[in-house]
Parts: structure tokens; sequence; C-alpha cells
């Protein structure tokens, strides 16, 4: 079992609040990932699930018990360290069977638990060879191996892809999700990479300044983010945001202006906000070339051709947000050419001036349900 | 050839600076112990033969046979030397390796104020404490044993071993550490199993550093607090050599070498464990 409960967890560092009463209930063999920007708390957080930081309030509870005093190893948890960790003048074999050196395993038995750790992350052939001698993803599995062959309740990661290469980062992702089903353990992860959080997660759970802005499957976060915060986090390139007034809520969602142009936006309406500044957000790749709901001419300054993909990039007048586009790889643009660029009501996104988000009613028979519920699956 | 890289190719007048710079500092360096092997080669009659004769003449190693007949004692003086050098080196190690850890990895209330306490102790040479020593010496009755010149010896020298062994604590990474800690280690398990053989280079330094300087500091604690001769150190035995007439000088220079031949055995054996390198692949860097 590997349910972790987290009850108005607080962390001070003297006077200064790092993480605001954060309440996280993660299920058995889940996979949650901590996302959010640095300094947002969530390598701390897991550092004290960890035990390796103290908790200042709250209760972190592991299997229904409050663990807040106990040390790691009586937790049930593992962890995985960004740098590695591994302990250079040892070789593979025995970094891997040091935690069970440490509880004085015998010796065969150790043998048996090391070599099925090694096996499952393709080790086998290095187990006598000593880390310095190992590339980047080897020193990282094994690492992982270090952690598994205790078989803890719960993995905790903390960033374990972000000193490896982009192609050898994707290959480690896929491994580990691979890992997580394998073991049907409990799994959290720490990172600042949405791509990571989006694909290996069950359940993602976004930190902003000490506070969780949302918690949710990947997708719900992507289709429906609770505010300005995770709208702009989750999504790459980032969502724009463009300053519109409220004209009038009706039963059909909530009708605004910009520039001159209205369009109703399918949200649930709020009563009272007719005349509110609100911000309508939409993703660059929801924006196509020739008009729409809200049709926009802009002057694109920088052009980024990605193959697939066209990014455009352009200012917005005064504002200085910029304003970007993802169009079809072959996208008939040039910059400091005007194009017409058309946005469509159903694809937006409103958030009120605290940044809330307006619910979206999206047409979920685009996506499989399924996928926005771990349990379901 | 291979050409050296860029930053290490340097113009004909460059190399002939560099070399010749080389030669001077390595002259003033040396050139006290050639002189002193020539001199115990020569017959103590030529040695203030005018005109000086830096090469000698008829020169022998006699000196080397005859100086242990005329002081007998001087084989038990070396053998006290390194005696008196290993241990200190062992008690200091002994004590200085779980300071060192706990001033590296520990945030205790006091480790800032001790560490500078440790340096300002440092500043006193031992010869200024000399007289306070000696009347404590004498007051715990210690005067004249091996533990007299052993324990003075140990306290000058730790504040410099932690300071040294501190730093070189403080490089290691500190996930190696936690990592430990996470796997159900104990302080004293991650010590053993994971700090100490990674340290184990810095531990060399601060023990050759910890040898030569107990070999240095022996002189002046010998001199104050032993006047047994059994007991005495290589630097006060050297003195035997002078005699009530004349220096022995050629086989005073014959013992100096054969005296210090223990200490340069054991550099030379502690040196191979300085190897760098020994952290790679531990943590990303």
């Amino acid at each position: 079992m590997g349910q972790l409960n987290l009850n108005k967890v607080q962390k001070f560092y003297g006077t200064y609040e790092v993480l605001k009463s954060i309440d996280l209930e993660v299920r058995n063999g889940e996979f949650v990932v901590f996302v959010g920007p640095s300094g947002c708390g969530k390598s701390t957080l897991l550092r004290m699930i960890a035990g390796l930081d103290e908790t200042t309030a709250g209760d972190i509870v592991i299997d229904g018990k409050r663990v807040n005093d106990l040390p790691p190893v009586k937790r049930g948890i593992a962890m995985v360290f960004q740098s590695y960790a591994l302990y250079p003048h040892m070789t593979v074999y025995e970094n891997i069977a040091f935690p069970l050196r440490v509880e004085k395993m015998p010796e065969e038995k150790l043998k048996v638990r090391v070599e099925h750790a090694a096996r499952i992350l393709h080790l086998d052939q290095r187990l006598q060879q000593k880390p310095g001698m190992l590339s980047g993803g080897q020193r990282q599995r094994v690492a992982i191996g270090r952690a598994i062959v205790r078989e803890p309740k719960i993995f905790l990661f903390d960033e374990p892809l972000s000193n490896l290469d982009a192609a050898l980062r994707a290959d480690m992702r896929i491994e580990l999700a691979k890992l997580h089903r394998q073991l049907k353990a409990t799994m959290i992860y720490v990172t600042h990479d949405q791509v990571e959080a989006m694909t290996m997660a069950d359940r993602i759970v976004v930190l902003n300044a000490g506070e969780i802005a949302q918690t949710g499957a990947p997708l719900e976060l992507y289709h429906k983010p609770a505010n300005t915060f995770v709208a702009g986090f989750i999504g790459n390139p980032k969502m724009n945001f463009l300053p519109v007034n409220c004209k009038g809520v009706s039963e059909a969602g909530v009708e605004v202006e910009y520039k001159g142009q209205t369009a109703i936006i399918p949200v649930e309406p709020r009563s009272g906000m007719a005349g509110a500044s609100l911000t309508l957000g939409v993703r660059p790749e929801h924006i196509q070339i020739g008009s729409g709901d809200l049709t926009l001419a802009v002057t694109p300054s920088v052009i980024e051709r990605l193959g697939a993909h066209t990014v455009a990039y352009a200012s917005l007048g005064g504002e200085g947000e910029n304003y970007c586009a993802m169009l079809p790889g072959t996208a008939a643009i040039r910059a400091d050419e005007e194009v017409r660029t058309g946005i469509r009501a159903a694809d937006c996104h409103l958030f009120d001036e605290n940044g809330i988000a307006f619910e979206r009613r999206v047409e979920m028979t685009d996506i499989d349900m399924s996928l926005l519920d771990p349990a379901a699956a | 050839m291979s050409q050296p890289a860029l930053i290490n190719r340097y113009r004909w007048y460059e190399l002939v600076g560099i070399y010749a710079g080389i030669f001077v500092f390595l002259s003033f360096i040396l050139a006290p112990f050639v002189e002193g092997f020539l001199v115990s080669l020569k017959p103590l009659s030529l040695l203030f033969s005018s005109p000086y004769r830096f090469w000698p003449e008829n020169g022998s190693f006699a000196a080397y046979k005859t100086m242990w007949v005329s002081v007998p004692g001087f084989a038990r003086y070396i053998f006290n030397s390194f005696f008196i050098s290993v241990i200190v080196t062992a008690v200091v190690l002994a004590l200085v390796v779980p300071a060192a850890y706990a001033f590296a990895r520990f945030r205790f209330r006091g480790s800032g104020a001790l560490l500078a306490a440790f340096l300002a102790v440092n500043m006193f040479s031992g010869a200024v404490l000399l007289i306070p020593l000696f009347r404590l010496m004498r007051s715990f009755g210690v005067l004249n044993t091996y533990f007299a010149m052993i324990v003075p010896g140990v306290a000058f020298l730790i504040p410099s071993a932690i300071w040294l062994l501190r730093t070189y604590m403080m490089r290691i990474p500190r996930e190696l550490d936690e990592a430990a800690f996470v796997d159900g280690a104990s302080h004293f398990y991650t010590l053993r199993r994971v700090i100490l053989p990674i340290a184990m280079p810095g531990i060399t330094v601060v023990a050759i550093t910890t040898f030569i300087g107990s070999y240095a500091q022996q002189f002046i604690f010998a001199l104050t607090f032993n006047s047994k001769t059994e007991y005495m150190p290589l630097p006060v035995g050297l003195f035997a050599y002078f005699g009530r007439q004349e220096v022995v000088w050629n086989e005073l220079m014959a013992a100096s070498f054969v005296g210090i031949a223990p200490a340069v055995i054991v550099i030379f054996f502690l040196q191979r464990y300085l190897v760098s390198g020994l952290t790679a692949g531990a943590v990303k860097q």
C-alpha cells in the first residue's frame, strides 16, 4: 500500500512561508507529478514527504499513520535525487545494494534483489563498473535501482531527468512510465518540465508560490485550467491573454468585447459580470489563419519554422504582451507582413479580474473521458 | 609530435624565462641539501681547508658508518621521532575526522565560533605557551615521558587539520549524505561507508601535513618537557654530535639524512592515496 495524505501541511523558513497549507491525497499506485516554476516549493514539499526537511505544521500521513517525526526509512519511501547521488567509490552492484546492506540483509537474499532490480533497469552488464564509467542515463538508472531494491511503498523523484540531454530524457520518460506500470507503486515526481508532467502523470499538482494552483489529470489541466497561472503554465508555447470587456451574460455564455469585436464565449455564466474587465485566453495552437469569431490582424515579427508547425510571434499594440500563434508547418506567412488570424469562441478560456476561470463548456465528445479520470482507467 | 593546446604554447623566450625561474628557485631549495650531502662525504679535516672546495677530495661514506659509533643512541632517536610522529598523526586523525565531518555537515550553535577559536589557537606558536604547558605537565607529573611530547603535539596540530579536512569534506556533495539517510544509514554508517572512502585524498593530505608538522615541532617540546636521553627525538638527538671541542659536521650531516629517511619513506607511501577524481560520477557536475 502507498496511500499518502497531506493535511494542511505548512513550511516556514524563519518567518518566510514557503508552503501555505497544502491539502492533497495521493492514492495507492498513482503517479502524481508536482510541477511549477522554480521556487514554488515543489522540491521542498517532496523533501518534507521524504523526511529530509522538517514540517512546520500539518500532518503527513502514509497509509493512515502520521509520519511527521519518523526518519525516511521508517516512512517506507525511497527517493531518487536530481544529481543521482551515487557513491563514487562503490560498484553499481554495491550502490544498488547499499540500502539492503544498511538493513543487514543476508548475502544470498540481497544478491537476488539486486540482480532483479538490475534486470528491470537493464544494468545487468554494468554491475561491476563504477558510476564514473557510466553515462548520465545509466547513472540515473542506478539511482533508480537503489530506490527499487528496498521495495518502498512510495517512490519520490526529485527532477530525476533534468540533468540528461533531450533525447535521453525522452527515453527515460518512457522507461519510467513502464516502470510505474510494472511496479504498480505510488510515485511522486517533481519537475519543472511540463512535458514530463503531461506525459507521465495520472494526476498533476500545479504549485505556485507555495500553494496548489490546481490538481487534475493532464488533459483536464489543459482544457479546463482553473486560473490564469495554470493556463499560462500548461501548454507550450504559452497561452495568449487578451484584455476584454464583459458586455453581458446569457444562457449561451459570456459576451465579451475586444477592440470593437464581440463574441460569445461558451462558459458557465456568472451574474453581475456586465462591464467587468476580463481576460480572454487562447492557446497558440487554436489560432488559425483567416477569420473566426474574433479576427485579429497582426504583423508577426519573428517566425519559427519547426517543420510540423510554424510559430509566429507578433506584438498586439501597446500591451507589450506577445501574441503567439502556432500554425501549420506550411502556413503562407512572412515576417513583417500583416496576416489575419481567427479565433473560435469555443476554443477560448475566460478569466475574471482575479484570474479565476469561468468553467468552460468543453465539447467533451472530443476527449476520451477515461483519460481525464485515472480512476476510471 | 603532438602540438600542445593553444593555451599551453609558449614562445622560445618565454620557455627560457620559465626554466630560468624554476632553476633559481630550485637551487635555493635544493642547494642546502646538496651542500649538506657533500659535507657528509668529506673527511672532517678537509671541511674547513682553504681554498674551499665544493667537490669533496677523497670523499667517502665513512661518516655514515662512524656516526653510529660516536653517538650510540642514534637509532633510538630516530625511532623516538618516528614513534612520536606516528602516534601524533594517528591520534590527530582519529579526533579530526569526526570533528571535520561534524563541522562540514551539521549546523549547531557555536560551530562558527569554535572554528574561529581553533584558528586563533593556531596563531599562538607553541613557544609562547611553553611555560604554562611546562607547569601543567609538571603538576600532572608527566614530564620526561613520551606523553609530554605527544599531547602538546596533538593539540597544536588539530586546528589546522580540522580546517583542512572540513574544507575537503564540504566539497563532497551533500546529496550523498541525504541519499544514505533516506536509505536508513546512521550518521556513523554514512561517515564510515560513504564519506571516509571519498575523503581519503583529503585525509591523506592531513596525515602528511600532520606527520611533517609533528616532526618539525618535536624539537621545542622535547627540549622543554623531556630530559631523559632515551626519549629524545631526532632533532634533539642531533645535538649529540656537537662535541665539547668541535662539531662533527660530516657525521651530523650524515645523521640528518639518515634521520629523515623514515619520514620520507612514509610520505612516499602515503602520497599514493592522493588520487584525484575520486568523486567522479557521484553527482552531475
